[in-house]
């Protein structure tokens, strides 16, 4: 089911968002792609850093955080196998939010004069990587929107339904179960929630039936029913296949 | 670390903590269900004149260990 190797993970995932032809696949197949694994909660990139590589996400969860002033904590963003979550550092220089491995996480870092010298050299590659970003950002709107406005049993289904969507999209998960060892207080963290009010959704969706929870393990029983109570639409995901992936 | 768990409700409704929060001691307890509680009231309060929200907290052997509610007066003055 994975992909033997890591710029396989970034292939899948640029196909399913844009138009890579056989040739582009094969330029991309020669990106030099370090692989390192680290444990959970590790900042891979911090607020203030000037990285000279991007990486992609191979395997687990990563998200994108900020600090309040008093030290709370906002995951902004999550990131799945095939995503580059820090590939904005390319053209803007000091990152502006930490980046860390919510789970234990396998990434492939890759340099950015790598990344550009493709870009210059194959049009198609850069416009791959531009759509990206761009999706990336309609990831943050519709985040926002979710966090700001949607009542807590609505979020709590509707970043569920996200991740199981995007899990599946990249070929992580062929059902709607998808392993996420991430804790209540880091969901609460994505979700601007108490732990205890996470906790307390978790259930209220168990018992209406739309999800079974098994150790880290959540599984969409109504996956049609959670859409609903979501809120969830997936156009803002911008896959190019969206109808083969409910 | 031990397992806590934040049963909830008003007058009609209770709802019963099967998974439970894993707290370090009896303040994060506490900050745990006050942060709670703020959640519930946003979600939950409705206009309605004694209107009692709560949460209330078990230990792992079942005891309870920490009320936390509050109520709603509404008065027209005129």
């Amino acid at each position: 089911m994975s992909p033997t190797s890591s710029s396989d993970v970034l292939i899948r995932k640029l196909q399913t968002i844009s138009e890579i032809r056989e040739a582009d696949v094969d330029v991309l197949k020669g990106i030099p792609i370090q692989e390192k694994d680290f444990s959970a909660n590790h900042d891979l990139v911090r607020e203030g850093d000037r990285p000279v590589y991007s990486f992609v996400v191979l395997d687990g969860l990563v998200g994108s955080t900020k600090h309040t002033g008093d030290g709370k904590r906002q995951i902004t963003s999550f990131f799945v196998a095939g995503d580059i979550p820090d590939l904005h550092g390319l053209h803007l220089s000091v990152m502006d939010c930490n980046i860390s491995s919510l789970t234990p996480a396998r990434i492939g870092f890759i340099r950015h004069d790598a990344i550009r010298t493709i870009c210059n050299q194959h049009p198609r590659i850069a416009t791959a990587f531009w759509r990206s970003t761009l999706i990336d950002a309609a990831i943050y709107r519709e985040w926002v929107t979710n966090v700001g406005r949607r009542e807590a049993y609505t979020r709590m289904a509707h970043i569920l339904c996200e991740l199981i969507f995007r899990l599946r999209s990249v070929g992580r998960i062929q059902d709607h179960v998808a392993d996420l060892p991430i804790t209540q207080a880091a969901l609460g963290d994505a979700l601007g929630l108490s732990t205890v009010h996470v906790n307390r959704m978790l259930q209220e969706l168990r018992h209406k039936g739309l999800i079974a929870t098994t150790g880290s393990k959540v599984h969409a029983r109504d996956w049609a029913g959670l859409v609903h109570a979501g809120d969830f639409d997936t156009t803002y995901l911008h896959q190019r296949n969206p109808g083969d992936q409910h | 670390m031990a397992r806590f768990y934040f049963d909830s409700g008003d007058r009609d409704l209770f709802f019963e903590d099967e998974i439970g929060v894993e707290c370090a001691g009896l303040d994060e307890v506490r900050r745990a269900g006050f942060e709670g509680l703020i959640d519930l009231t946003r979600e939950s309060l409705k206009s309605i004149d004694g209107q009692q929200l709560f949460i209330e907290v078990r230990d792992e052997n079942g005891d309870k260990i920490l009320r936390l509610s509050l109520s709603l007066q509404v008065k027209l003055m005129k």
